[in-house]
């Protein structure tokens, strides 16, 4: 038997993109639950959410349980007359009495069922409009075709038929919907492109048609839904305007007006509509009066300069408790040296938060950074510098590169350390989710950076921080956390050193050597861990008695732990010293002494970490 | 027909809304940084009365200025305001047919509505909607509001606030607002290009900062004083002339940005405080007109 074909469109105002995706996600499941069939296709764009689907004639049989038999004479006549039936039509199944109820029409279901659709949809951003149920935007009419059949449904306040309308501007009026398998030849009859992969696919192509274009802040997902009926158009700007930073440029046209650049000074637009001469000679002149707003800020800027605008930082505080801006930069500047930075580097650093004081900052917020390395440049700094001030914010994302020069890895490096430290030192630390000062994407930045950037950082400089920054390493690098939390223990001085020990130990964890090394380490600890308060406070030599003891000191005394190899020629001299040497001695001194000399062994093998917290 | 001008199309705003029903208020008497702040909008979107109201309203935002320099940016420009209370049903239509009432050839634009979702923190207020482009130009503000006052609504109006510079440039084709053609021979540059210098030179050089911190501090107080005498409407007044003291100290760059939270926090609390009491006041006359029924 072939089932009806239903068509169903909620007819809306404008929708957000995010909206009409949320919609997409969620419809296949609402069809599911209220119609028991799977949607054939998704039309999904901003005036329309639409679906065909294949319903079953009429719902399923159902038995509604009622009351055990045993309760008969008590309960079943209530039962039956709440369903309107009386007591003799109740059946009996598994000990319970109910009642039969045959599988309606699906017409007659189908007034209600595609109402809980529309209401079930859930938005991240919904609204009230004085319907009585929530959307992300008005929902203005409803259209619903079973076969040829019109179904009315059941929503108060919104219009249903067997209509839907055109486009907006091309054919604004009611468009009969014949029957359910009509619905797209309906709508592109009347300028509308239902289906968001072929609006997708026409933007491509017109882009293409263009040649060469981008997308940096990946506007096209957006856009595809701004659009019925997409017309891909190209439009140019002055060429005096290139000399304004390219990222400001490219973050007017995409950020603002969702152009799309096509390089020099050549820009794609999408249109909905209009006729395609104003509609172009109209968005040019937009980005014109956009970029001339741009320009005379930048101009502004440029006049005052970047040294003048440095001194400026004295006016702007960073944090409330820690001074300026200008502050800030002394910091930073301070910081780079520690961090080995060569005069270019500091250099970077003195200039670094100068765009902080611009204008052309304010407006786009994003780009600071560059803004002030395009600054730099204008004033003639070299390249290392401009570079770096540029690179300062890297790595901003979880996927994002780190800076590629050395002065720009030590910058974004004293960048970081020194909001981390002064947001700790100022009781800023997160609570929960609560980070209003972005504190772990900084920390997460910090160990990229001196993990694979080779930034020298000293973990004693990351004061209260340096927990919260090492905590982070654990989410970070691909091994266990065990690995990770033993090797915080190390005695390595600096943040990279930590991530790459932490690595090795990992990497080598099936290795002899490590293997070795853990269980000397184990075996030392166990014993002497626990009569820690029995041991001597420093190795006596002369109460070393026996061959095995005096070996294992000796061999103390000359390694290098610097490493798993190192330690593990500790390891058979500690196998020795449990063979042969009795720790636990009657006489107070040699047992004190032999205890320490194991606690001695714990601790240069403890140099790579705390072995007892990777389990065997 | 000739080519209107910028008064032929507050005329025809004017005109259109009248017609569709709408009582037509005045700019308000006090500056506001928006049409949204003239009590006509921002106290009649609360209560269970319908209300729907236009109005001309030139905005006063003196951290915008540039010195007339800039084609773009002024301290002082024009709003149309439109507030549908509750939202009718074809709301979309009727604003569309307004663009053309004022001479917009629809057809011939790309009219588009993007999303924008409005926040206003210093009045408490919140909507869903969109920015309306004509060929990428922001030309509207559309939002239904959501919350006012800090205060969820009884009826939910929709908000249209018609940016008429921008609007007329696209209608006139005039590519600045100065060059716009105010009145026959008379361009919008001749009646205000010196105002916006002069206006520049006094928010951002010569607004005396000790006097609008003193001025501030006075209107709020007198705010306070009044909203404990019942008397809302006064008080919501002396809550702009406090605002506007505040928008100049801003532009003189007298408020940091810590102090600038905390200063929106005292309108915000003294709006929501006037928002709740216009309510009461609105629902007890509400019971009398009912009980004299």
């Amino acid at each position: 038997m072939s089932m009806p074909r239903l068509l169903f469109e909620i007819g809306c105002e404008e929708l957000p993109a995010a909206a009409c995706m949320e919609a997409g996600l969620q419809l296949p499941e609402l069809a599911r639950e209220h119609l028991g069939a799977q949607t054939l296709e998704l039309f999904i764009g901003p005036r329309r959410l639409a679906f065909p689907v294949d319903v079953p004639e009429r719902t399923a049989d159902e038995w509604i349980k009622g009351p055990p038999e045993n309760l008969r004479e008590k309960a079943a006549a209530g039962f039956a007359k709440k369903h309107g039936v009386t007591v003799d039509d109740l059946t009996l199944r598994d000990g319970s009495l109910g009642i039969e109820v045959a599988g309606r029409p699906i017409a007659e279901v189908l007034p209600e069922r595609l109402a809980a659709i529309v209401k079930g949809l859930q938005f991240g951003k919904s609204m009230d409009w004085g319907a009585g149920f929530r959307f992300a935007r008005p929902v203005r009419w409803l259209c619903a075709k079973l076969e040829d059949q019109t179904i009315e449904v059941a929503l108060e306040h919104v219009p249903s038929g067997g209509f839907s309308y055109g486009h907006r501007q091309t054919h604004p009026g009611p468009v009969e919907i014949p029957n359910a398998y009509g619905y797209l030849d309906a709508l592109r009859a009347v300028g509308v492109e239902p289906d968001r992969a072929v609006r997708y696919q026409q933007i491509c192509e017109g882009l293409d048609a263009l040649g060469s274009w981008g997308d940096p802040l990946d506007k096209l997902d957006e856009v595809v839904y701004l659009v019925e009926r997409p017309r891909v158009q190209e439009g140019s700007f002055d060429e005096r305007f290139l000399r304004l930073p390219e990222r400001v440029i490219v973050q007017t046209m995409q950020s603002h007006q969702r152009y799309f650049p096509l390089g020099a000074n050549r820009f794609a637009f999408v249109a909905n509509g209009g006729d395609p001469a104003v509609v172009r000679a109209g968005n040019e002149f937009v980005l014109r009066g956009r970029l001339e707003d741009a320009e005379f800020t930048f101009e502004r800027d440029v006049a005052v300069g970047i040294e003048e605008l440095a001194k400026r930082l004295e006016s702007i505080t960073y944090l409330k408790g820690a001074g300026s801006f200008a502050d800030k930069a002394q910091r930073l500047v301070d910081t780079v040296r520690k961090l080995g930075g060569d005069e270019q580097a500091v250099e970077a650093a003195r200039l670094a938060k100068a765009d902080q004081a611009s204008e052309l900052v304010r407006e786009f917020s994003e780009l600071e950074g560059h803004i002030g390395a395009t600054y730099a440049k204008l004033a003639g700094q070299p390249e290392e510098v401009t570079r770096a001030i540029d690179e300062q914010y890297l790595p901003d994302s979880a996927g994002a590169p780190i800076p590629a020069t050395v002065a720009g890895r030590i910058l974004a490096a004293a960048d970081k350390l020194d909001h981390l430290v002064t947001a700790f030192d100022l009781g800023h630390a997160p609570t929960g989710s609560r980070d209003p000062y972005a504190l772990r994407r900084a920390a997460i930045g910090l160990n990229r950076l001196a993990l694979e950037g080779d930034v020298a950082v000293q973990r004693d400089q990351l004061g209260a921080a340096q927990d919260f920054v090492e905590d982070r390493l654990e989410g970070l690098l691909d091994v266990p956390v065990e690995f990770v939390r033993a090797a915080r223990t190390s005695t390595v001085p600096d943040l990279g050193g930590v991530a790459r020990l932490a690595q090795s130990l990992h990497a080598a964890e099936h290795t002899p050597e490590f293997e070795a090394v853990h269980t000397a380490y184990e075996r030392a600890h166990r014993l002497a861990g626990k009569a820690e308060a029995e041991a001597a406070p420093r190795l006596d030599d002369t109460l070393l008695e026996e061959g095995a003891e005096r070996e294992l000191a000796q061999a103390l005394q000359g390694a290098q732990i610097d490493g798993l190899g190192a330690a593990a020629q500790l390891a058979p001299h500690v196998n020795r010293y449990f063979d042969e040497v009795l720790v636990m001695a009657d006489d107070d001194k040699l047992r004190a002494n032999r205890l320490r000399l194991l606690l001695d062994v714990r601790d240069a093998l403890g140099r790579l970490g705390d072995f007892s917290l990777i389990p065997r | 027909m000739a080519r209107r001008t910028y008064q032929d199309i507050i005329l025809a705003l004017e005109q259109y809304w009248a017609d569709y029903g709408c009582a037509l208020m005045t700019p308000y008497h006090t500056e506001v940084a928006a049409g949204t702040m003239n009590p006509a909008t921002l106290l009649r979107s609360l209560g269970p009365k319908p209300w729907q109201t236009g109005y001309l309203e030139p905005v006063i935002r003196p951290l915008d200025g540039r010195y007339g320099e800039n084609p773009m940016r002024f301290q002082h420009y024009f709003q149309y305001q439109v507030l549908l209370k509750p939202t009718p049903d074809n709301v979309l239509e009727l604003y569309l047919d307004s663009l053309r009432a004022m001479g917009l050839e629809t057809e011939k634009h790309d009219i588009r509505f993007v999303e924008d979702d409005w926040e206003q923190p210093t009045v408490g207020a919140w909507g869903l909607g969109w920015e309306v482009w004509a060929d990428g130009m922001e030309i509207t503000q559309f939002t239904y509001f959501q919350q006012v006052a800090g205060m969820e609504l009884d009826l939910i109006p929709a908000e249209i606030t018609y940016g008429l510079d921008r609007l007329a440039m696209v209608i006139q084709e005039k590519p600045t607002v100065f060059d716009l053609e105010w009145a026959p021979g008379i361009t919008w540059g001749d009646v205000f290009k010196e105002n916006e210098r002069q206006w520049s030179h006094y928010n951002f050089e010569d607004a005396d900062v000790d006097m609008l911190m003193r001025h501030f501090e006075d209107y709020e107080r007198e705010a306070r004083h009044l909203i404990e005498r019942d008397l809302p409407l006064p008080a919501y007044d002396m809550i702009l002339k406090a605002n506007h003291a505040f928008n100049l100290l801003d532009a003189r760059g007298a408020i940091s940005v810590t102090e600038r939270a905390a200063y929106i926090g005292r309108v915000r609390n003294l709006v929501r405080e006037v928002g709740k009491l216009y309510l009461e006041q609105q629902q007890e006359a509400g019971e009398h007109a009912a009980a004299a029924v």
